[in-house]
C-alpha cells in the first residue's frame, strides 16, 4: 500500500510519481515463478540502498543518455560503488572521482554468488545490489541467479518491472523514471559515505 | 526381411574391420567425467533459470525458488543443469537425425563402400577419430558412429527422467557429453554431403553467391527452399539443370539449406537467415516453398496459405500436418495445389519433388503474379494502419529485441519512415508484435516502410569451403605460434542479434583488420555478407577464404561447424604430434592450453547452437554468446581471483607451474559488441603462448578495450609472465603500471626490466597440460 506522504510529483510536469503501478514483467513472457518482486515507491528503494553495509550499483548499456547518465554519476558521487557492465564504462571514463569498475555482468553474478569473493575493490562481497540501465532481458536472466543462489538483496531501480529482484518499480514512462531516480538519490547521504 | 538381414550382416562386417585405438574410444557416459570435472571446477556453472519451477512430472508443478527441493528431491541447481542437458540433447539429436537421414540415403544410393572424400587431409574425419578411435574411410564406416551417438543420446535422455540423475555436477558432465556427440553428428552429416554431392573441398577460392532480400528477379516463378537438409532441393536443382530451367525459374534458399544449395550448384542464391523467413513469405515473392528440416517456422503453412503459396514438405520430421502425397501422380498433386484444393503436400519421394516443384512453380507463378498477392499493405492502408497505434507498447513488450515500434508508428504518421527502416535492420522477423490490440499487422507495416532498403539488400557470401586442409594449417603454423595471427575466431550460430546484422559484420571486420582468422558458418556467415564498405565491397570480396592471417572463411552450414573443432584437433595432431585416435582428453587439454580459438555465437537462439557451443567447450574452446544467450540458463565462468594458487603442469619436466586464467571463461555472454570485442581478444590468450604471441595478443586486448570501452583493461597485467610478453609499443608505460599492479613481479626500475616473477617461472614453458600423459608419444 502506498502511503500518502510517499507520493511525490515530477518537478516540471507535476505528474504523480507512483512507481508501484504497472508492476507486471516488461517482457510479457518473463514470468519466473511464485516469488516476484514487491513493487515499491522510490523512497523505499532509496532508504534500503542508503542503509546497506556494502551496496553495489550495476549499470549497463542503456545509461548513455544524458538524463540517465547524470543520475548514475550522482549516485556514484554519494559513495556507491559502480559496476559498469556491457559498454557502460565508455560514458563513465571521465568520472575520475567515482569508484567505477568495468565488469562482465555474467561473471559478476558468478562472483557475487561466491561468499569468498573479495569484491571489486578487494574489501569483501556485497550485501545489496541495485541496478538499472541494463538490457532488460539480460538483466532479468542474470539477476535470477542472485535471487536463487545468493543471499544478496537485489533492488531494481530500473524503468521496468523486474520480477526477479526483491523489490522493483513498475514499468515507468521516461519522466516518471528520472523523477523516481531523483527520489532514490534524495535518500542517499549527501556527504560521501564510506561503504 | 531378407534385405534387412543382409544389411545387418554388412554392419557387423563393417564394425569388425574397424580397429579402435586410444585410451577412451567410444566414451560412455562417465568415461570422460574426470575431464569434465576439471572443466567444471575451473569454469563453474552459473545458472540463470528461466523458470523457478519444475513441471517435468505429476508430483509437481514444484516451486524450486531459492534452490528449494521439489517433490522428487531435485533442487533448482540440479534441475537447471538437467534443463541445460536437455537443450543440448535436442540440438545434438537434430544434427544426428540429419546425419542419419543423409547417411542412409547416400549409402542406399552409392553403397557402403563409397569413399569419404573431403579433400587433401591426413585426417578424414578428425572428430570421429578422436572420439571413436578409428579413422573412417567409407560411408559405411560412419554407421557405427551414428549407432554410438544414438545409443549415447538415448542414455542421456533417460538420465533426465524423474528419479534418475541427482547431481548437478554429473548433469553438467552429461551436458558436455551431449555437446561432444553433437559435433560427431555434425561431422557425419557434413562429410557425407561433401563426399557424395561434390561440395567444395577446402576450396579457398570457392565462388561467391548472391545474398539478400533484393536479389531475385521477381518476374520469374520463384522457388524458395527452407531448412537445412539438401537432399530434396538437390533433386530440384538436378531437374532444373537437365531441363535448362535456370533461366526460367529463380531458386534460392532460406537458412542453411541455402548454403548447401550454393555448394551444390552455383546457379542458386541465398535470401538469408531464419530471421528473413517470415518477412520473405509475407512479401508474397515466393511462388513455391519447399521445406526440409530444422529452423522451419511452425506457422509456415498457415502463413503461406494466406498468400496462396503451396508448401512442399520433404522430410518426415517436419510434416506440418500435410497429406502424404508421395505415391500420387505429379499432375494430380499440381492440380490440387494450383486449384487451391490443398495448401501443400508431404512428398518423401525426392525424384518426384525434383520434377514437381519446377513444374508447379511454372504453373502457379504466373497466376500468383497476375493477382499480385502480398501481405504488404498498400500506401493508403499503411497510412491508416500507423494512425491506429495507441502507444500501448504491447508490441515492444512482446518483441524479443524490445524494439521501439510505437515511436516508429508515430514518426510515420508524420511522414517519416526512417525509424521503421532502422527497425527493419534490427528486427528478427518473429512476428509476435502482430498480437497488437489495435489490430495492426506490425511486421507487415515495418516491411512496407522498408521497401526501399529491402530492394537494395544485395550482398555476397563465399560458398562454404568445407574442411581446413593440412597444408593450410602447416603453412599457418608459424603465424599462430608467433602471434602474427593472434587467434582464430569462429563467428557462428543464429541471427537473434542484439544489434542487427551490422553488429556481427562490425565484429568480423574489426578482427580481420587485426589479423585474426575469422571462420564462419550458418546464419552468421550469411549476415556478414549483407554489408559493404565505402567501395561497395563485402568482406568476402575483400578477404580470401584461406586459413591464413586476416582472412575470412565460410565453412558452410550449421553442420559445417564440425570443421571448427576438427581444425583444432588437426592443429593438435599436425603441429604438436598428439595422438588423435580415441584420445579425446589429451587433445582437448592441448586445445584448451595452447590453441587460441574462440567461438562467438552472437545471435544464438536454437538448441543446436547451445549444443555446438557445449561441444566446443568440452574440446577446450571458449564460447561467447550475445545477451540472449543468458536464456540458455547456464554459463561456465572462471573465477580468476581463485586461480592465483592454481597450477598447471609443464610437460618439459612434469613440474607444476602457476598459470594465469587463460582462457578466463568457457561459456559467457557479452551485452554489447563493445564489451564483446576486448573479451574475444582476451579469450584468445592461452597458457601455452610464446612470448611474442602473448605480446601481440595483449596489444589487441588493450587496444580493443581502449577503443570500445575507453579504458585500459583492469587485468592485462596478470597475463604478463616476463619481459618479452609486454607489448613493445607501450613498454615503458606498461612497465610502470606493472610495478604498481603486480606484486609478484620484480622490476628493475633503472633498467626498465622485469628481473623476477615469484608466481611464474621466468620463461614459462610452452607446452602445458592439466592431465598426465595418457598415450605413448607418437
Ligand atoms: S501494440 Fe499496436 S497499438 Fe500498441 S504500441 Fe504496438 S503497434 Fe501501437
Ligand atoms: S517481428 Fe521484429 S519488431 Fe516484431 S516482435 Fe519480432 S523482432 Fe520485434
Amino acid at each position: 500500500m502506498t502511503k500518502k506522504e510517499d507520493v511525490k510529483t515530477t518537478r516540471h510536469t507535476g505528474k504523480t510519481i507512483d512507481t508501484t503501478r504497472h508492476a507486471t514483467p516488461f517482457d510479457t513472457g518473463n514470468i519466473p515463478g511464485p516469488k516476484t518482486a514487491r513493487a515499491v515507491m522510490p523512497a523505499v528503494s532509496g532508504k534500503i540502498l542508503a542503509r546497506a553495509q556494502r551496496p553495489l550499483l550495476i549499470v549497463g548499456s542503456q545509461i548513455h543518455d544524458k538524463e540517465i547518465l547524470e543520475r548514475v554519476v550522482t549516485i556514484g558521487r554519494r559513495g556507491i560503488q559502480i559496476a559498469a557492465a556491457g559498454n557502460a564504462y565508455k560514458s563513465l571514463t571521465d568520472q575520475k572521482e567515482l569508484d567505477v569498475h568495468q565488469v562482465n555482468m555474467h561473471a559478476l553474478a558468478a562472483y557475487l554468488c561466491d561468499p569468498s569473493w573479495h569484491g571489486l575493490d578487494k574489501k569483501g562481497n556485497y550485501d545489496l545490489v541495485a541496478f538499472f540501465g541494463i538490457t532488460y532481458y539480460y538483466a532479468s536472466q542474470i539477476i535470477a541467479t542472485l535471487k536463487n543462489f545468493s543471499k544478496i538483496k537485489v533492488i531494481s531501480i530500473d524503468k521496468y518491472y523486474h520480477p526477479n529482484a526483491n523489490i522493483s518499480f513498475g514499468n515507468l514512462k521516461n519522466d516518471i523514471f528520472t523523477a523516481a531516480l531523483d527520489e532514490v538519490i534524495a535518500q542517499l547521504p549527501k556527504v560521501k559515505k564510506n561503504f | 526381411m531378407k534385405l534387412l538381414q543382409q544389411t545387418r550382416t554388412k554392419f557387423v562386417e563393417q564394425e569388425e574391420k574397424l580397429i579402435v585405438e586410444g585410451p577412451t574410444p567410444r566414451p560412455g557416459l562417465i568415461d570422460l567425467r574426470n575431464w569434465d570435472y576439471r572443466i567444471i571446477d575451473t569454469y563453474n556453472p552459473l545458472y540463470t533459470s528461466q523458470s523457478d519451477t519444475c513441471d517435468y512430472c505429476t508430483f509437481g508443478k514444484c516451486d524450486l525458488t531459492c534452490n528449494k527441493r521439489g517433490a522428487c528431491g531435485i533442487d533448482l541447481e540440479t534441475h537447471s543443469a538437467r534443463e541445460g542437458m536437455m537443450t543440448c540433447i535436442m540440438g545434438a539429436a537434430c544434427h544426428t537425425a540429419h546425419a542419419r537421414h543423409l547417411l542412409n540415403y547416400f549409402i542406399n544410393r552409392y553403397g557402403n563402400d563409397h569413399p569419404i572424400d573431403v579433400g587433401p587431409t591426413s585426417l578424414n574425419a578428425p572428430v570421429t577419430e578422436v572420439i571413436m578411435g578409428f579413422q573412417p574411410e567409407t560411408m559405411g564406416d560412419f554407421r557405427p558412429v551414428l549407432d554410438y551417438v544414438e545409443e549415447q543420446l538415448t542414455n542421456l535422455i533417460s538420465s533426465a527422467h524423474t528419479g534418475q540423475e541427482g547431481s548437478a555436477r554429473d548433469f553438467e558432465s552429461k551436458t558436455l557429453h551431449a555437446g561432444m556427440l553433437d559435433h560427431l553428428g555434425m561431422e557425419v552429416a557434413e562429410i557425407t554431403q561433401i563426399s557424395c554431392l561434390g561440395f567444395p573441398k577446402s576450396d579457398e577460392n570457392a565462388p561467391l553467391a548472391e545474398i539478400g532480400m533484393g536479389i531475385l528477379d521477381q518476374d520469374k516463378p520463384i522457388v524458395i527452399c527452407v531448412g537445412h537438409n539438401v537432399v530434396a532441393s538437390g533433386y530440384i536443382l538436378d531437374h532444373m539443370d537437365w531441363n535448362g530451367l535456370f533461366d526460367k525459374i529463380e531458386i534460392a534458399g532460406l537458412c542453411c539449406t541455402a548454403h548447401e544449395l550454393t555448394r551444390y550448384n552455383k546457379n542458386t542464391k541465398i535470401i538469408g537467415s531464419m530471421s528473413k523467413q517470415l518477412k520473405y513469405i509475407r512479401s508474397g515473392i515466393p511462388d513455391v516453398l519447399v521445406v526440409d528440416e530444422q529452423c522451419v517456422r511452425a506457422d509456415i503453412l498457415r502463413e503461406a496459405k494466406e498468400l496462396f503459396i503451396p508448401v512442399i514438405a520433404t522430410n518426415d520430421k517436419c510434416t506440418h500436418g500435410l497429406p502424404d502425397r508421395s505415391n500420387d501422380s505429379i499432375d494430380e498433386i499440381i492440380d490440387d495445389l494450383v486449384s487451391g484444393k490443398q495448401a501443400g503436400a508431404l512428398i518423401l519421394d525426392f525424384e518426384k519433388v525434383g520434377e514437381l516443384v519446377p513444374r508447379l512453380a511454372m504453373k502457379i507463378g504466373p497466376i500468383r503474379k497476375a493477382k499480385g498477392i502480398t501481405a504488404i499493405p498498400t500506401d493508403e492502408d499503411f497510412k491508416k494502419l500507423v494512425s491506429k497505434c495507441t502507444n500501448c507498447l504491447k508490441c515492444t513488450r512482446d518483441c524479443p529485441q524490445s524494439l521501439p515500434i510505437a515511436d516508429a508508428m508515430e514518426a510515420a504518421t508524420n511522414g517519416d519512415i526512417s525509424k521503421f527502416e532502422h527497425l527493419h535492420e534490427k528486427c528478427v522477423g518473429c512476428g509476435i508484435c502482430d498480437n497488437c490490440p489495435a489490430g495492426i499487422p506490425v511486421l507487415n507495416v515495418i516491411e512496407k516502410a522498408s521497401q526501399r532498403i529491402i530492394k537494395l539488400e544485395k550482398g555476397r557470401v563465399r560458398i562454404g569451403k568445407g574442411q581446413i586442409s593440412d597444408d593450410e594449417i602447416i603453412k599457418e603454423a608459424m603465424n599462430l605460434e608467433l602471434g602474427i595471427t593472434p587467434g582464430v575466431i569462429a563467428l557462428v550460430g543464429c541471427s537473434n542479434y542484439p544489434d542487427g546484422t551490422k553488429g556481427i559484420y562490425d565484429v568480423a571486420e574489426e578482427m580481420l583488420e587485426r589479423g585474426y582468422i575469422v571462420l564462419t558458418s550458418g546464419c552468421s556467415a550469411m549476415d556478414i555478407g549483407l554489408h559493404k564498405n565505402a567501395d561497395g565491397k563485402t568482406l568476402y570480396e575483400r578477404y580470401t577464404g584461406k586459413f591464413s592471417r586476416g582472412n575470412l572463411l565460410n565453412a558452410g552450414s550449421c553442420v559445417s561447424n564440425a570443421h571448427i573443432g576438427a581444425t583444432t584437433i588437426k592443429i593438435a595432431s599436425i603441429l604438436a604430434g598428439i595422438q588423435t585416435k580415441g584420445n579425446y582428453e589429451e587433445i582437448a587439454d592441448f586445445v584448451l592450453n595452447a590453441v587460441g580459438a574462440v567461438g562467438i555465437a552472437w545471435g544464438a537462439f536454437s538448441q543446436k547452437a547451445f549444443a555446438i557451443a557445449t561441444g566446443c567447450n568440452r574440446l577446450g574452446i571458449p564460447v561467447v554468446t550475445g545477451p540472449q544467450g543468458a536464456k540458455y540458463r547456464r554459463a561456465l565462468i572462471g573465477k580468476p581471483y581463485k586461480k592465483e594458487e592454481g597450477g598447471i603442469m609443464s610437460t618439459n619436466d612434469d613440474s607444476i607451474v602457476n598459470s594465469e586464467p587463460a582462457p578466463e571463461h568457457l561459456m559467457i555472454t557479452a551485452e554489447t559488441k563493445d564489451d564483446l570485442l576486448p573479451l574475444i581478444a582476451k579469450l584468445c590468450i592461452r597458457p601455452g603462448d610464446t612470448s611474442t604471441a602473448r605480446a601481440v595478443k595483449l596489444t589487441h586486448y588493450i587496444e580493443l578495450s581502449e577503443k570500445y570501452l575507453k579504458k585500459m583493461p583492469d587485468d592485462w597485467h596478470i597475463y604478463v609472465r616476463n619481459e618479452t610478453d609486454i607489448p613493445i609499443a607501450k613498454k615503458e608505460q606498461l612497465l610502470k603500471l606493472l610495478d604498481e599492479k603486480r606484486r609478484t613481479i620484480n622490476i628493475d626500475k633503472d633498467k626498465e626490466k622485469i628481473i623476477g616473477n615469484s608466481l611464474l617461472k621466468f620463461g614459462t614453458p610452452v607446452h602445458l597440460t592439466n592431465i598426465p600423459p595418457l598415450c605413448e608419444e607418437v
